[in-house]
């Protein structure tokens, strides 16, 4: 075989190995980074969860004096913190959120019967601060399942899936409550 | 070797160079076209530092903005082109006389915040806005000619003639909706905790990895990459081959 043919029919088949390897190699290191985007994005709403956590005794303090026949509602918002505080896994964290927003939202409607509490400058910066928290949580929660599911459906899509089999990456959870494990928190009037 | 085989011997070798760039530019594309499929949009109220990806509406910072040099608009953003289209023997190309860009910080805004853009050192893929071409009985209209002339630049050639010229811009004005994928962080010019608002405590710019910003939406960039990756990968790969047919062809090696 001439020489040339040879060197051509060599740099073909290079060529060829050379793209399906890089593939291979390359759809490896993305689901790696898809991977570790996931664990990252979670990191970040964790992050807000604790200055939320954090901000809550602050809030009750603020408002006590104002609606001292509240009890049941500030025990809910307590409860809920310590549930943010004691979670370790991701449904207790996602389900703690749930409990603290719906306990929020009663305070912050309940607050509107008291119109000398709803003046206090203290408890408006707080609401003002913890809304704005409320809506960089759900933000990032919604990042964070975006994250997830570009991360599950390239493990689950051809040719991904083979690399994905072959190298054991799992499917990963939704951040969002169990319906079962949900409290509804009610406030009386 | 005759004179034909000669010149084909040199556009085959000339090939076999773009068909191994593309090649290996392929590869990057991919892995661009991947960073941008496997990042998730971010609402700029919620940003985390490091690399991100956003879409919004570009807004001035300070009502500060630059004009564009050939269509005077106002724009945050500009590059632009001056071409001489020359001959020489049989042969005739265009000749960059000069090239160049001007830019202004500026705010990229959706629904939920807004977050300082600067542009410095991204990769700035726009379409072009503005071309006028000038020739001989078509002369550039005066704020072009009033820019030749402050570059020492001028449109007409030997004994006054017109030369044959190109003028391009490429520009992001005030009201474009823009995707800029970069790092977001701290913003040098607000001083730490003064600002209620986190989002203009941050910055978007050029870190450690990829920065890139279009005026098309994501849908659009990633068919765009599509076809740069298939083009790359196979357009170069089938290039090389051709080439080195051709090449082993004249040499009498096949």
């Amino acid at each position: 075989m001439a020489i040339g043919f040879a060197i051509i029919v060599g740099v073909g088949v290079s060529l060829f190995l050379l793209i399906f390897l890089t593939y291979a190699v390359g759809t490896f290191n993305s689901l790696v980074r898809l991977r570790n985007n996931i664990d990252k994005s979670w990191a970040n709403i964790d992050v807000l969860l604790k200055q939320r956590a954090d901000e809550l005794p602050n809030l009750i303090a603020s408002v006590k004096g104002y609606m001292a026949h509240e009890r049941e509602l500030f025990e809910s918002i307590t409860n809920a913190r310590a549930a943010m505080m004691n979670a370790k896994t991701m449904e207790d964290k996602a389900n703690a959120d749930y409990m603290i927003s719906g306990a929020l939202k009663t305070l912050f409607a309940v607050a509107e019967n008291y119109p000398t509490l709803k003046a206090n400058e203290n408890f408006m910066q707080l609401q003002q601060r913890i809304t704005g928290l409320e809506n960089e949580i759900a933000d990032r929660r919604e990042f964070y399942n975006d994250s997830v599911n570009t991360y599950n459906i390239r493990i689950e899509s051809f040719p991904e899936m083979i690399v994905a089999e072959l190298m054991h990456f799992d499917r990963r959870e939704l951040f969002q409550a169990v319906e079962s494990e949900r409290i509804n928190v009610k406030a009386e009037f | 070797m005759s004179d034909a085989e000669f010149k084909t011997l040199l556009l085959s070798f000339f090939g076999l160079g773009a068909g191994i760039y593309l090649f290996v530019n392929g590869f990057r594309w991919l892995r661009e076209k991947r960073l941008i499929e496997n990042t998730p949009t971010s609402k700029i109220r919620s940003l985390a530092m490091g690399l991100v990806e956003v879409f919004g509406e570009a807004t001035p910072k300070d009502e500060k903005l630059i004009k564009a040099p050939f269509s005077n608009k106002d724009c945050l953003y500009c590059k632009y082109t001056i071409e001489e289209y020359r001959k020489s023997g049989k042969s005739s190309h265009w000749v960059t006389l000069k090239k160049a860009e001007d830019r202004t910080f500026f705010y990229l805004k959706d629904e939920t915040g807004a977050v300082l853009i600067d542009t410095e050192c991204a990769n700035i893929d726009i379409p072009m806005d503005f071309e006028f071409d000038s020739s001989g009985g078509k002369d550039p209209p005066e704020n072009i000619v009033k820019f030749l002339e402050s570059n020492g630049m001028s449109f007409e050639g030997f004994l006054g003639f017109n030369k044959t010229m190109r003028y391009r811009e490429y520009f992001i004005a005030p009201g474009d909706r823009v995707y800029v994928m970069g790092t977001a962080d701290d913003n040098p010019f607000v001083y730490e905790g003064s600002s209620q608002k986190s989002e203009h405590d941050i910055m978007i710019r050029k870190g450690d990895s990829f920065y890139y910003i279009s005026d098309k939406p994501e849908k659009d960039i990633l068919g765009n990459y599509e076809w740069k990756v298939i083009g790359g990968l196979f357009g170069g790969s089938a290039t090389i081959i051709v080439c080195l047919f051709v090449i082993f062809s004249i040499l009498n090696m096949l």
